[in-house]
């Protein structure tokens, strides 16, 4: 029954999803920040500016080795800047596997903060992550230990319940135009007794254009930002090192369609034999600016 | 009709400006970042891509027209206290942003673009 719910909840979003993007495209408002990083597991220290809310909505697909199967992963992002020094955001997740099924893998809550108050030759942020997702997950926001299972049965590793706590440390620089990042990545699974698994994600991007055209325009320079990152597991506590894991290097790419609205492509190259071949992302997201101000002005407070 | 409705224009710019504002003195620059030049001071034209950008991430807090908006504290740069100001000062200002009072840093801009920006502030200026 839950599965009829959710393979009907699925035909609907895909029957509704071309003409609700086409309508955001054309009635979006040219009032707010959307340039987005092109990529999908590095952060950096640019933070969502205070009062903004972004939503994004995000696919990862695995194109599979031989003994996997193909999947996809959509996921939808809340991203709130709480302050100039503070985001937080809000992930729903989900994964479908051909010829197996569609499953709702769980929620993640993530916090990142700021400490220094000015920019810096290396900018340090603190991430921190709370997770209630099912060993299904895949949208691999994150690599950490091997990497997730990619053989096992939905049915099996929705049956795991996996909590658990991640952490980050950030560190980004912009040099000239160029931003360059790394993300040492701690996560603990409070469901099971399997150490401390570690992670890595480095990334460096650039926008193609740097001066702002007078005008409006949609296919000039400026409103692309390209970038290549890598990123893996590091394995645990009992057993480290970057052997058995998944690494994959991915170009990226991030189109700024309108003033709030962004297109972000990655494509994933797997360098190990416990990756997929090809990692393909995709994301779009749409910006509303100071979201936070009118729901304080509803309740009379201060924007 | 005309007049009545030009006249509630003002009195709402009136009310909505912050001639109040109120510098951090905190928040200032570094003496050898104040002094930086523009690289784009004999490049007046790029200052209309400057208001583009300007309408885009600056608007929200201080106003369309660059006026600030009291209640957020925020910026009028029509006002002496932030025309006074060097190109650098500013630059540094947007590139760092004031966390403590809401502003956020604009680093991820390119450093043209943020130039950009002070160009445009500078056309704000009341003569």
């Amino acid at each position: 029954m839950v599965l009829h719910i959710a393979t009907q909840l699925q035909l609907i979003m895909w029957r509704t999803l071309p003409a609700a993007l086409i309508s955001f495209l054309l009635l979006a408002p040219g009032m707010a920040r959307a340039q987005e990083s092109p990529l999908f597991v590095t952060y950096t220290h640019h933070l969502e500016e205070p009062g903004n809310l972004e939503i994004e909505t995000t696919t990862t697909t695995g194109v599979p080795r031989s003994g996997q199967k193909f999947y996809f992963a959509p996921y939808m992002e809340l991203e709130y800047g709480v302050t100039a020094s503070w985001t937080s955001e809000l992930y729903l997740e989900s994964q479908s596997t051909w010829g197996d099924s569609s499953v709702f893998t769980g929620w993640r809550w993530e916090n990142r903060y700021k400490p220094l108050q000015r920019e810096h030759w290396i900018n340090p942020v603190l991430y921190f992550e709370y997770e209630n997702i099912n060993e299904a997950s895949r949208i691999q926001k994150e690599i950490v230990g091997g990497g997730p299972d990619l053989s096992s049965p939905n049915a099996l590793l929705t049956a795991a319940r996996a909590r658990e706590l991640e952490g980050r440390l950030i560190l980004s620089s912009n040099y000239r135009d160029w931003n360059i990042s790394e993300n040492f990545i701690v996560e603990k699974n409070l469901s099971e007794s399997e150490g401390v698994e570690f992670g890595y994600a480095f990334g460096i991007s650039r926008p193609l254009g740097r001066l702002a055209s007078a005008t409006h325009c949609r296919f000039c320079r400026e409103n692309f930002i390209a970038g290549v990152e890598m990123y893996g597991g590091l394995g645990s506590t009992l057993d480290f090192g970057m052997h058995g894991a998944a690494h994959y290097i991915a170009p990226a790419v991030s189109w700024m369609l309108t003033d709030n609205s962004s297109l972000r492509f990655s494509t994933g190259i797997g360098l190990t034999p416990e990756s997929n071949p090809l990692l393909i992302r995709f994301g779009y997201s749409y910006e509303i600016q100071g979201l936070g101000g009118r729901i304080s002005r509803l309740f009379g407070g201060r924007p | 009709m005309r007049r009545i409705a030009l006249l509630c224009l003002c009195t709402a710019a009136a009310w909505a400006q912050n001639q109040a504002y109120q510098p951090d003195s905190n928040w200032r620059a570094p003496e050898q970042a104040a002094s930086r030049a523009n690289p784009l001071a004999d490049r007046p034209d790029a200052a209309a891509g400057g208001r583009k950008l300007f309408v885009r991430h600056c608007a929200e807090c201080h106003g369309a027209d660059g006026t600030g908006v009291e209640k957020k504290r925020s910026a009028d740069f029509h006002l002496p206290v932030v025309q006074e100001q060097s190109d650098g000062a500013l630059y540094w200002k947007i590139t760092n942003g004031n966390p403590g009072r809401g502003m956020p840093s604009f680093s991820r801009l390119p450093e043209l673009q943020r130039w950009q920006l002070v160009l445009y502030i500078r056309t704000l200026k009341v003569h």
